[in-house]
């Protein structure tokens, strides 16, 4: 029976960890490319989920379209927050970012929580019958979310490896000052970044409100685990973000079988002081000691 | 309103001391702790349950904030030798964790029940009205006291050396310094200090519950710091006085604009304090008072 508690766990632990990879991405990428944990991620993605409740109960809208929707209002909000806010603060520390992206959760979920309050939403989905292996249960619904987060993880590869763009973007992760030098146009990169960054959260906190329910604290909750994931994968690098994101998820989805899953933002925690103190460049990328 | 204005007061003495704490990790080494909230907990915590089992108050509360202190130290020597982002996202974890911890050890907290009935400070021998004033002199000689051992403490070599962290690490290293020990005591310091604050909450409202240890309480310090300039101590208690002025009339707002529900005020209140922080950074990095050069970034 444990065999088959632990294969459901590990599913589980997979699909929430294909899904969690696409905010991943958008962490280790601003993380990487504008050099500061973006702690606004979070709350992006729980736009995100409200923007689909809204669309499908307010304007009756397919689910579809919904999603759609969220995925580009997402992008909007987070390009106007880049065009207000980081824009400004690009050529300071990466300090004042960082500290003004918790005024921007801050902002975006005190908006969401003065129009929706703070009940609980569902994204209602067509209940379908899961596949049973001897127990071993596959939901169609989650083979629908994954193949989404992969797929748009795979179009990211493709864009940063085999377009001029995503060399460019490359390039300022690399040295900014040198990408500037050579005739590259920061701003532009940064335009596609932010905006990249708000598709991935819009989406991501869409299928994670599917999988659960929605709630106004959704993205901010998920934000240490994505952190803790980038981290562990090594930031700055997006396959790392992808690893470290599977990893998390399976492990915490198998641990919770025995502490309970309110346990999940503790073990999060310590997992991300372990991999600190052994191997703080993380498993694909460089250290970020204090330069 | 003697009483209300000896809360209000009381209030802010309780708001400047975390403040203080978290103006020499940021304003004065360069530390970013976004788990101000954990450290507070630790103290109204530690303080609490120590009373509960029979310490006096007088013992507990600086128990309280030793165990603030000592609960940094670990978050220090992990994160301090990394870059200064990693200590930002650890103590965020760290306050999430405390309050989880909080919540689910029934045990030893209650957990969501809370615990009621702390003892006061003063009120064996005072009686509540002036044993709300003799706590607030109180408070006022504990603040004289921590600001006057900041300023030595700054002016001191290791002030110094702290400074010269916080401008230029680099430079600091190869002079000889061991950069992230003196960090970790500065972290300890500064966390030892909210949970001082924390403890004294505690026993002035006389009732602990993990709501009170949300996230936002760490951001009103920071703003209350922010908006000081982090690096004086008139900007620290000026910050904190237009904090609680804030917060406290906010209260008032729904008399003004009526047919605004409490979740809508908790909001406009939460969008304000985001706001503010947005806006500090942006146009006034130094603060109202600060000077420009000076740790700001």
């Amino acid at each position: 029976m444990i065999w088959v508690d632990l294969a459901n766990a590990t599913i589980n632990g997979i699909v929430i960890g294909l899904l969690l990879a696409l905010p991943a991405l958008a962490v280790t990428l601003v993380f990487g490319i504008a050099r500061f944990p973006n702690a606004a991620t979070g709350d992006f993605m729980t736009f995100g989920a409200y923007t689909v409740v809204a669309a499908k109960s307010l304007l009756a809208l397919p689910l579809a379209i919904g999603v759609a929707m969220a995925c580009a209002l997402t992008a909007l909000l987070s390009l106007f927050f880049y065009w207000w806010v980081f824009r400004a603060l690009v050529r300071r520390s990466p300090v004042a970012s960082l500290i003004v992206s918790i005024g921007i959760a801050l902002v975006v979920r005190s908006t969401i929580t003065f129009f929706a309050g703070q009940s609980q939403y569902t994204i209602e989905v067509p209940l379908v019958r899961a596949w049973n292996f001897d127990g071993v249960r596959i939901v169609p619904t989650d083979l629908y979310i994954a193949g989404v987060a992969v797929t748009a993880l795979v179009l990211t590869f493709c864009l940063l490896h085999l377009t001029p763009l995503g060399r460019r973007m490359r390039a300022v992760a690399d040295n900014m000052e040198l990408a500037r030098a050579s005739g590259i146009n920061v701003g532009r990169v940064m335009i596609t970044l932010f905006a990249i960054v708000g598709f991935y959260c819009g989406l991501g906190g869409v299928l994670i409100g599917i999988k659960a329910v929605v709630l106004p604290e959704l993205g901010w909750e998920l934000l240490l685990l994505l952190f803790a994931a980038v981290i562990l994968g090594g930031i700055g690098s997006p396959l790392g973000a992808i690893i470290g994101m599977l990893v998390f998820s399976v492990s915490q989805e198998i641990a919770s079988l025995w502490v309970g899953a309110s346990y999940k933002i503790v073990f999060a925690f310590f997992l991300l002081l372990g991999v600190l103190l052994l191997r703080p460049q993380g498993i694909l990328g460089k250290v970020r000691a204090v330069r | 309103m003697e009483l209300y204005v000896s809360a209000i007061a009381i209030w802010v003495l309780i708001y400047t001391l975390m403040a203080t704490g978290l103006a020499l990790q940021y304003g004065f080494t360069g530390l970013i702790n976004f788990g101000v909230v954990g450290f507070v907990a630790i103290g109204a915590y530690g303080s609490g349950i120590l009373s509960q089992h029979g310490v006096p108050v007088w013992l507990s509360i600086p128990a309280g904030a030793a165990l603030a202190g000592l609960a940094a130290y670990p978050l220090g020597r992990v994160t301090l030798r990394l870059g200064g982002d990693y200590l930002a996202i650890v103590t965020l974890g760290f306050s999430e964790t405390v309050r989880i911890f909080i919540i689910k050890e029934e045990w030893l907290t209650r957990g969501t029940h809370g615990m009621p009935g702390l003892p006061r400070i003063f009120e064996d021998w005072a009686g509540r009205s002036s044993g709300d004033l003799t706590l607030l002199v109180l408070l006022v000689a504990v603040n004289v006291v921590i600001f006057l051992l900041m300023r030595g403490l700054i002016r001191s070599p290791f002030g110094r050396i702290l400074a010269a962290v916080r401008d230029n690490e680099v430079a600091a290293k190869a002079l000889g310094k061991d950069t992230a020990s003196f960090k970790t005591r500065a972290l300890m310091i500064g966390s030892a200090l909210c949970g001082l604050g924390g403890a004294f909450q505690a026993h002035y409202i006389t009732f602990i519950g993990p709501e009170q240890y949300v996230p936002l309480m760490t951001f009103y310090v920071w703003i209350a710091i922010m908006i000081g300039g982090a690096v004086s101590i008139r900007g620290i208690v000026v910050g904190t006085v237009i904090l609680i002025g804030f917060l406290e009339g906010s209260r008032f707002l729904r008399d003004v604009f009526g047919g605004i529900s409490e979740v809508q005020l908790a909001s406009v209140r939460f969008w304000l304090i985001g706001m503010a922080l947005i806006c500090t950074v942006l146009y006034r990095p130094q603060g109202l008072f600060g000077e420009r050069t000076k740790g700001t970034n």
